[in-house]
């Protein structure tokens, strides 16, 4: 007889990640319900956010016992586009962090399957990063029958862990956070000849000559492009004399560029690891992916580019 | 109230116009000071020159025309900033703002049409923190009272004092000429609540850290910041803002944003103040 051990070699002391996908009832059940019951047995807070088909099946499975979860519920409505997504998610960990020693989460991002939602397997792999010391099994639920082969392997890229049939096991297809947003970010081409370019030393002449170059392209979108940019702009001057900002449009997508000649960024997954409680902390880049519909970073020892995309 | 204004030249000034201006030297100051009080006598108001010491004062007016006949008369008068601003020891803010209001009052039983102050207020910041914190909420007072009588001041700072010591003096003052620089943002009294005006960045932020933690702290209780005339806030300047508000929560006294644009609300929503939403969607 194999014994089901549904967290494996889980202590309770950090973040295990794991990705489950799932196409048969019964496959997700012998999956999610020995989880959960695990969770309650050991008097863990047990969170669990699905879409309806996971939410039945579960609710029957568990009987009186659904009443014992701290949260149950419904995914569809969680969406709001990648950031406004994580912070809400963020703040729900900080304050069960408070409170609890350490809680498992069975989460199904059904968002996944819709075009603009793809963006959040940037997210989960960030989280490998940003959330490594918080104290919670995360069992992300994927479903075959609806997503697409594309999105199950970015799934795969993002998660350690996946399910092993009796304990979960190394996923081999999962990628260091900032080797996956690489390959997803879009490609790195060279600056057309007919983008403006401008060395600049203040934040304020920055913001001249981003609104400038906003205002003709699509004026309702200026105070994003400005903001997001003026970030940037701050980043770079902190590590080098001048930033050099240039913009130009490519069909109706405006993109700013901001380059330095730092040293390079240390860490190029800040634009997806959502701020701190306290004042200090790094926000900008967080800020700036936030209002880009896109973004690619070029680092190196030689210097910092970093790229917003902003669609019309 | 209205955005930081940039002043290239001391004139053109108006009852209620309190101007911030940094000189590079003697010269410098004495031609700012002629331009301003002669101006002044024009307009018939009463004339002050407020500086280092009475004699230099005399020689700092030489070139002003009906120097002799104003000392004379009594429309110009000039005082050392010592004995002006603390004969008891050291600046007290309430104090020094009721003795404008009198002056402006002996100005207008006179027969002056206002106050005119030019004052060199360099000896005070030179007396290190405390004194400059007294000087942050004095200088926040002053402006509040110039929106209600008819005063006009010239506040003199040396431009070779640190830019952190001039930043914050600089912010408390809706007219500023500092070097080359625009003027970004100021701090305001005037109205029913504090306000803020103009752009924020990460230039000015330690500057607002200080201005308005010193400004504030007079509390207790509520304090309102408007931030209705704000063009741009970033990261740093929401930090700023954040900051202050714990470090005041501290004194017991409850900072809270009021009025807070779109502009503000992306930043300050990052730090969980302005009440509103995080990001825009």
């Amino acid at each position: 007889v194999t014994v089901v051990r549904p967290t494996g070699d889980w202590d309770g002391t950090g973040f295990a990640h794991e990705a489950f996908a799932f196409s048969a009832d019964q496959e997700l059940l012998d999956r999610l319900a020995p989880f959960v019951l695990e969770g309650l047995s050991r008097g863990e807070p047990v969170l669990v956010v699905a879409g309806a088909r996971v939410r039945t099946l579960l609710t029957e499975e568990l009987g009186a016992d659904v009443a014992r979860l701290t949260r149950f519920a419904a995914a569809e409505t969680w969406w709001r586009g990648g950031h406004p997504t994580l912070h809400a998610y963020d703040r729900e960990l900080r304050a069960l962090h408070a409170v609890a020693p350490s809680w498992r989460l069975a989460a199904e991002p059904t968002w996944l399957a819709r075009d603009d939602g793809r963006e959040w397997s940037r997210f989960e792999a960030v989280a490998n990063r940003c959330y490594a010391s918080l104290p919670y099994y995360s069992l992300c639920l994927h479903d075959r029958q609806r997503l697409p082969v594309a999105v199950l392997d970015a799934v795969a890229r993002t998660h350690p862990l996946t399910w092993g049939n009796c304990a979960p096991v190394p996923e081999p297809a999962y990628e260091d956070p900032e080797r996956f947003l690489r390959s997803v970010h879009p490609a790195w081409g060279r600056r057309p000849s007919w983008a403006s370019v401008a060395a600049l030393t203040t934040p304020r002449e920055a913001r001249r000559a981003v609104a400038a170059a906003a205002l003709d392209w699509w004026p309702a979108r200026v105070g994003e492009v400005v903001q997001a940019a003026h970030e940037l702009v701050v980043n770079a001057l902190r590590v080098a004399a001048f930033a050099e900002v240039s913009s130009w449009t490519d069909g109706d997508t405006l993109v700013v560029e901001v380059a330095d000649a730092g040293p390079g960024l240390p860490d190029e997954t800040l634009g997806y690891v959502p701020p701190s409680d306290g004042p200090d902390g790094a926000r900008g880049m967080w800020l700036a992916w936030s209002l880009a519909d896109d973004a690619a970073v070029d680092s190196s020892p030689a210097g910092t580019a970093v790229r917003l995309f902003f669609h019309r | 109230v209205t955005a930081p204004r940039r002043l290239d030249a001391p004139t053109g000034l108006r009852p209620g116009d309190h101007v911030c201006w940094t000189y590079a030297d003697a010269a410098d100051l004495s031609a700012a000071v002629l331009a301003f009080l002669d101006e002044g006598r024009r307009l018939r108001e009463q004339l002050l020159l407020i500086g280092s010491s009475g004699p230099e004062l005399l020689r700092t007016l030489a070139a002003l025309p009906g120097r002799d006949d104003m000392l004379a008369g009594g429309q110009l008068r000039v005082q050392s900033t010592a004995e002006a601003y603390a004969a008891g020891g050291e600046l007290s803010p309430t104090g020094q703002v009721d003795a404008y209001r009198r002056l402006v009052a002996e100005a207008l039983e006179r027969g002056h049409t206002g106050l005119r102050v030019a004052a060199d207020i360099t000896a005070l910041v030179r007396r290190g923190p405390d004194a400059r914190r007294q000087l942050h909420h004095y200088e926040q007072l002053a402006d509040a009272m110039m929106a209600t009588v008819p005063m006009t001041a010239l506040c003199l700072y040396d431009a070779s004092l640190t830019a952190g010591v001039l930043g914050p003096v600089t912010l408390l003052h809706p007219v500023q000429h500092a070097d080359e620089r625009e003027a970004l943002a100021h701090l305001s009294g005037r109205g029913p609540s504090l306000s803020l005006h103009g752009e924020v960045d990460v230039t000015q932020a330690d500057d607002l850290f200080h201005a308005l933690v010193d400004v504030a702290c007079a509390g207790p209780g509520e304090v309102v910041l408007d931030l209705s005339g704000l063009r741009f806030l970033d990261v740093a300047g929401a930090r700023a803002l954040a900051r202050a508000t714990q470090v005041l929560r501290a004194a017991d006294v409850h900072l809270r944003m009021g009025r807070v644009p779109r502009v503000a609300a992306r930043c300050l929503g990052l730090f969980g103040l302005g009440g509103g939403a995080t990001v825009p969607a």
